[in-house]
């Protein structure tokens, strides 16, 4: 029994990452905290089901197209309403809630609704890890989890794309002095933060139907993650994944299922008042010792 | 090279820098020499480009209106208008006042950072070259630069911009808040850098002492207004420049 909430726990953890990942990297990179994540994540979700189910493509195009368009839409939306507001946080976020809001919305008032729109799993089917039984599904989204995380890393320290994203999340005049294109690099930032969320909604999405209501809880969960393991610090997502996967987990084994979405809303409360710049809030971290 | 005719700039109704003419010729050092507030760093954002991204930055927020009036020519093209990071790809390249790096990263990723447009070869190339126009950095190569001493970090800023292979290197201030040794070094370094590579050099500074000796031609700029200019040498020997910079 324990050592099934251990894995299930991890799983959870995992997909914790996944959901946050690319909300982190667009705040890390370009300081936009981006509301319509969770809008992005289920209009990837949907953009799979209708080019799989209307358009007939084959999964297997279908959910790589999907990821696409939903980068496209990231970059259209800097393009055409973020460029004009950048450098307010706040109107960043209104704008952005809006956007969200709007999609969100609009996605029920198409009729969206239903046990039809679900995703298929890659392969159907599970294996034993002891006397617990696992799903192919949820191995495939540890190992793309992981592989998503460990790419970023790469992606960032050593290509010159990703330089050009540290330098400006560290210092954008100095970036532009350098001849870096700030423009360009905050596009490319909520561009790859959506592709991020469009990959976690086709590996995720699968396990239960796709609803507009999810949008929401994935834009919660990403923020909690985000907020605990301080803003922009790929170390803390992980690390508050883990944090956050397990007490959830924990939460609905020992406690009671509908706890469960209470966790990442206390989590939030208990770490602003402890230590507000997140566990490993990167921005700070240096002030704070000098 | 650089030609800046009748510059003007205005920060709301203040007047940075009033009907301002200088030129920099191909593989000089020039300097412009002034104390604080007197609109050195204006003149460098503005010749590197980077008030007309301050500028749309204040524009979007409905702050303060910056108004640029004037032209400025690289190379015998009108760059007035061109984006910072188009002017770097034309080779002019700035090295922010007060040690721009990139804090959370260590020394060689700030090199690499900077290095974001060259090829892998060429990038270990120019490191080497800074690495041998600065030894002190060699050693500290995987210490992240904010944890560097304010010199250490002023030789890793200039480093960035040679990385880029400028075609004219401007230095905002290259000497703020060194020790005099330290002034004295770096000011050995940007002189060995002209003579080894032939880069042309505009240099802004209030410490006038130490940068006078290396300047072909100097630009003294007194509330955004030129009131001087000269080679060095007759800089030097101004009675004026003398009691206002030397104390004498």
């Amino acid at each position: 029994m324990l050592l099934g909430t251990l894995i299930y726990g991890f799983v959870n953890s995992i997909i914790l990452a996944l959901v946050a990942l690319g909300f982190s990297l667009t705040f890390g990179i370009s300081g936009v905290a981006n509301f319509a994540y969770g809008a992005l994540y289920i209009l990837a979700g949907f953009l799979s089901w209708l080019l799989f189910n209307s358009v007939g493509l084959p999964y297997i195009l279908a959910a790589p197209f999907s990821v696409l368009l939903t980068a496209i839409a990231g970059a259209l939306m800097y393009r055409f309403v973020l460029l004009r507001i950048r450098g307010m946080v706040l109107s960043e976020v209104i704008a952005t809630f809006g956007i969200g809001l709007s999609t969100l919305e609009l996605f029920k008032y198409l009729g969206f609704i239903g046990f039809e729109y679900t995703l298929p799993v890659f392969i159907d089917y599970s294996i034993d890890i002891g006397q617990v039984t696992i799903d192919m599904q949820r191995i495939f989204i540890v190992v793309i989890g992981i592989a998503l995380a460990v790419f970023l890393w790469f992606f960032t320290h050593y290509t010159k794309t990703g330089l050009r994203f540290r330098g400006i999340a560290q210092d954008e005049r100095t970036a532009l002095s350098l001849g870096i294109n700030s423009d360009r690099v905050g596009t490319l930032s909520v561009s790859f933060g959506a592709a991020y969320a469009a990959i976690a909604a086709i590996v995720i999405l699968p396990l239960g139907t796709i609803t507009v209501d999810h949008g929401y809880e994935v834009l919660i969960n990403a923020l909690a993650v985000c907020i605990v393991g301080g803003l922009g610090s790929t170390g803390g997502v992980v690390i508050a994944s883990f944090l956050l996967g397990y007490a959830q987990t924990f939460t609905a084994t020992y406690i009671e299922s509908h706890w469960v979405m209470v966790v990442p809303l206390v989590a939030i409360l208990a770490i602003l008042v402890i230590k507000p710049s997140g566990l490993y809030g990167e921005q700070k971290e240096l002030e704070e010792r000098i | 090279m650089l030609d800046i005719k009748n510059l003007m700039v205005f920060f709301e109704n203040a007047l940075a820098l009033n009907d301002l003419s200088m030129m920099v010729n191909e593989g000089e050092i020039v300097g412009v020499i002034g104390s604080n507030s007197a609109g050195k760093t204006t003149l460098m954002n503005t010749v590197s480009g980077l008030i007309i991204d301050m500028k749309i930055k204040e524009q979007r927020k409905g702050g303060e209106r910056i108004t640029v009036y004037g032209q400025i020519t690289f190379q015998g093209e009108d760059i007035t208008d061109v984006k910072p990071n188009d002017r770097v790809k034309k080779g002019i390249v700035l090295s922010r006042e007060r040690h721009p790096i990139f804090p959370e990263s260590d020394v060689m990723e700030n090199l690499k950072i900077a290095g974001h447009m060259k090829k892998m070869s060429e990038l270990r190339e120019m490191t080497e070259y800074v690495f041998q126009l600065f030894p002190a950095l060699f050693d500290l190569k995987k210490r992240r630069a904010g944890f560097l001493s304010g010199g250490e970090q002023q030789m890793l800023a200039i480093g960035m911009a040679l990385i880029v292979k400028p075609v004219l290197l401007l230095l905002d201030e290259p000497l703020l808040g060194l020790s005099p040794h330290l002034q004295s070094a770096l000011v050995k370094a940007i002189k060995n850098l002209r003579s080894e590579s032939g880069i042309t050099i505009l240099i802004t500074e209030q410490f006038a002492r130490p940068v006078l000796p290396i300047i072909d031609r100097g630009y003294v700029i007194e509330n955004g207004m030129l009131t001087l200019t000269g080679t060095g040498a007759e800089l030097m020997e101004n009675p004026e420049i003398k009691a206002a910079y030397f104390g004498i």
